[in-house]
């Protein structure tokens, strides 16, 4: 009995579903706008002409299909928006409502009648407005599908967009982005919020680590180039507010913007689709040929003037201006990205700074900082405020001075992990590896402390702490951290001079050992960056770094060679079959891989420390 | 009698019960059956048009002066304009489908020397049928319309 029933109850349902599905194939919400548009017609026609037109047209789907605009285009928006070139319905509701005519779009009154600038057969509508142009019913057509990349752009703003930014992403303004896919003139007056989106990104630095094709040059973030095709509106909108909204490991800093500005930002950048309609693919190509612009030319903004004099009031304010506490620490605002700037003065002079301004992988090969393109005046000025920043913070115990100056790279617990520690390259050293720490002879560790390290972000403490501070810290980094008594370290036979002496020959024969031995994880181009570096932990050495190899003695580099490095994964190759010799000549073709590679003016900065 | 009265109305109950269910499920079945027969018709013709659409705008009649006879290659047809009398004629042969040249003269087909006059009808060639007129109308915006869904009688001239 229970089945019977069961059975009659499933088969009806099955009926409804059958017939729900007749009715979405039979009728048509198109078909009621269009018929209901024809009756209105009727009754607005005046002559028998417009009457016999009427008469022969009969609901159909209407499309423009539209190829000039990148690929073909099919839009079938018209179907339910019949009545968009009529305007006899420009009072009506939608969807029967005429577009407005607008004289900022080009639309000319000639004898009291309407004239297009840009005519719908032509162009269609997606063009403009975005949207799914093929779509027949207004859920799919308008792009309120969640995973439709071009939602109508300012109109319909989703159900499933973080309710905070929704009333933020309402508005016609939003369609500018779309006007600038073919006038992509810098200062096209009628699309001024892609303009200032332009500055915006200028501004803000973003040029420093996004590229954009034609614009900037920026490799640490995304390339933006065609994000206004890959994501809709609210996610490029909620990319800048709150950056870790979308991708949990993002680092970009949250930047201070105005709403103002995030908005134009977010249309600028809408507007970058990797091409544009109007450039043909003959452009296109030479637009990837030529390079973009190594300094940008609004590099200059308005106000900002470049003294012949450094200046540190000017420097302060360009400093804020520009977002540096975006990545770096300094004072109270803290960027967590970048090391802390609040005692620069101290630990660097300032023609460090603008050299380091300037290119900062000059002096820290492996840095992540951006190459920004202020003008050499800004530099000064922004060098002559970080030097300025000379008072010392509280050092007066081993453990203050740790805190205040150690952490923040090397990390809390001393193992590397500081809070910046994954933006370095060279990692921040890590003290608990007792293997390391206690292999080396306590000169060295000073040394380190005091001189700094070359080609890394370890600063000359030198300058800040005396020689009994220094002392003070390394015991209490061996207390805390290190945890095991230093041992008496053997002396080993190490040549002081390399004894192979430099010569064509011999960094041939060393590249020949270089490559057979060594590549694995120094890496074919000795970037430290070999196909078992990512299992490394210290990672090994960037053999290309200049400042690190110039600082670095013949007698370290051949015990690091032939004893190994203990506690890291370099092994003692005299255990492997490697010479005194082979190694001269190793240590020969290291040289002759930073030989030459940088100016006299650099070398001497690099030497002369920090 | 009565006891076999009531047995009588005991079996019967649920019997029509149970025949009430039968029919309410083959009802179902039949009906689902039915309805998505027809249904399914929509596939056997799809509801894609391909290419561009067959009724398009040509501009207004300003556009085209007196005496104008123009070829409008993208469309494939050809405008014509006398004094206040305007037609759309196919300019598409009816013999293996080459674009036909417009003149003052009437049309005439590259590929096999087909001839037209004027008005399309054929004085010469392989073709078998005069080209065809297509409805023009006028748009509320002002603007002309073809529409090559829609052949007229030869002669029907629309007047602007």
């Amino acid at each position: 009995m229970k089945m019977r029933l069961s059975l009659a109850i499933a088969s009806l349902a099955i009926l409804g579903v059958h017939g729900f599905v007749f009715y979405q194939q039979f009728f048509h919400k198109w078909e009621t706008y269009q018929n209901s548009y024809f009756d209105q017609a009727r009754t607005l026609a005046k002559t028998d002409q417009e009457r016999e037109a009427l008469a022969s047209r009969s609901p159909k789907i209407e499309q423009i299909i539209v190829t000039q605009f990148g690929s073909t285009r099919v839009d079938r928006c018209t179907t339910c928006h019949i009545g968009i070139d009529d305007p006899r319905f420009k009072e009506n509701n939608q969807p029967y409502k005429a577009h407005p005519y607008t004289a900022e779009l080009g639309d000319r009154e000639i004898n009291g009648k309407w004239e297009r600038r840009h005519k719908f057969a032509d162009i269609g509508c997606t063009v403009c407005h975005d949207g799914q142009g093929r779509g027949l019913q207004e859920f799919y057509a308008h792009g309120e599908d969640e995973f439709w990349t071009e939602p109508m752009l300012g109109y319909v703003v989703q159900e499933n967009w973080r309710p905070e930014f929704k009333d933020k992403l309402k508005g016609k303004e939003f369609m500018q982005a779309n006007c600038a896919q073919c006038h992509t003139d810098k200062d096209f007056k009628s699309t001024p919020l892609v303009n200032k989106g332009r500055e915006v990104f200028v501004q803000q630095n973003c040029y420093g680590c996004h590229r954009i094709e034609g614009i900037s040059n920026g490799t640490l973030g995304p390339d933006l180039s065609d994000v206004g095709k890959k994501w809709s509106l609210n996610y490029i909108h909620e990319s800048i507010v709150d950056p870790r909204a979308n991708s949990a490991t993002s680092f970009m800093p949250k930047f201070n913007m105005t709403d103002e500005e995030v908005k134009a930002l977010t249309i600028f950048l809408k507007s970058r689709r990797g091409f544009n309609y109007a450039e043909t693919q003959l452009d296109r190509y030479r637009a990837t040929l030529t390079k973009s612009p190594a300094t940008s030319p609004e590099s200059t903004e308005p106000g900002a003037t470049t003294p012949a004099v450094a200046d540190a009031k000017l420097g302060e304010q360009l400093v804020q201006q520009r977002a540096c506490a975006a990545c770096h620490k300094i004072g109270e605002t803290d960027g967590g990205i970048a090391p802390d700037l609040s005692y620069e003065g101290l630990i660097k002079d300032s023609e460090w700074i603008v050299a380091h301004f300037k290119d900062p992988r000059a002096l820290i090969p492996d840095s992540i900082m951006p190459t920004f393109t202020f003008s050499d005046g800004d530099f000064r000025s922004m060098a002559a405020y970080l030097g300025t920043l000379n008072k010392p913070p509280a050092l007066n115990n081993p453990q203050e001075i740790y805190t205040n100056l150690c952490m923040r790279c090397h990390g809390d617990k001393g193992d590397g992990h500081g809070m910046i520690a994954i933006y370095l390259d060279p990692y921040p050293r890590d003290f608990t590896n007792a293997g390391f720490m206690n292999s080396k002879p306590e000169d060295r560790l000073i040394s380190s402390i005091k001189n700094g390290v070359g080609g890394t972000s370890m600063p000359a403490w030198g300058k800040v702490l005396n020689d009994e501070q220094i002392k003070g810290v390394l015991g209490y980094i061996n207390q805390n951290f290190t945890k095991e008594a230093r041992t008496e370290i053997k002396p080993r036979k190490i040549p002081d001079q390399n004894p192979v002496a430099m010569s064509p020959d011999s960094v041939a024969r060393g590249e020949g050992i270089y490559l057979q031995r060594c590549t694995g994880c120094h890496g074919r181009k000795a970037d430290g960056k070999g196909a078992n570096s990512l299992d490394i932990l210290p990672r090994p050495r960037n053999l290309l770094n200049t400042a690190f190899v110039t600082q670095t003695n013949d007698r370290r580099l051949f015990e690091s060679i032939m004893y190994g490095v203990q506690g890291t994964a370099m092994p003692p190759w005299i255990d492997y079959g490697l010479t005194t010799e082979d190694v001269g000549d190793l240590v020969n073709y290291i040289r002759s891989l930073n030989q030459g590679k940088k100016d006299a003016g650099l070398m001497t900065l690099l030497i002369r420390g920090h | 009698m009565s006891e076999k009265h009531n047995a009588q109305e005991e079996s019967s109950e649920p019997i029509s019960r149970r025949k009430v269910l039968a029919w309410l499920t083959s009802m179902g079945i039949m009906g689902s059956a039915v309805v998505s027969v027809f249904s399914n018709l929509v596939f056997i013709k799809p509801r894609a048009t391909y290419g561009q659409p067959t009724r398009f705008s040509i501009g207004t009649p300003d556009d085209y002066p007196p005496g104008t006879r123009i070829a409008l290659g993208d469309q494939k047809v050809a405008i014509i304009r006398e004094g206040s009398k305007m037609a759309a004629i196919s300019i598409t042969c009816t013999h293996l489908g080459c674009i036909v040249g417009v003149s003052e003269t009437g049309f005439a087909c590259p590929c096999h020397g087909s001839r037209f006059d004027q008005d399309g009808n054929v004085t010469g060639g392989p073709a078998p049928k005069p080209l065809p007129w297509y409805e023009l109308s006028m748009a509320p915006n002002g603007e002309l319309e073809v529409d090559k869904g829609k052949e007229v009688t030869a002669g029907k001239w629309f007047t602007v």
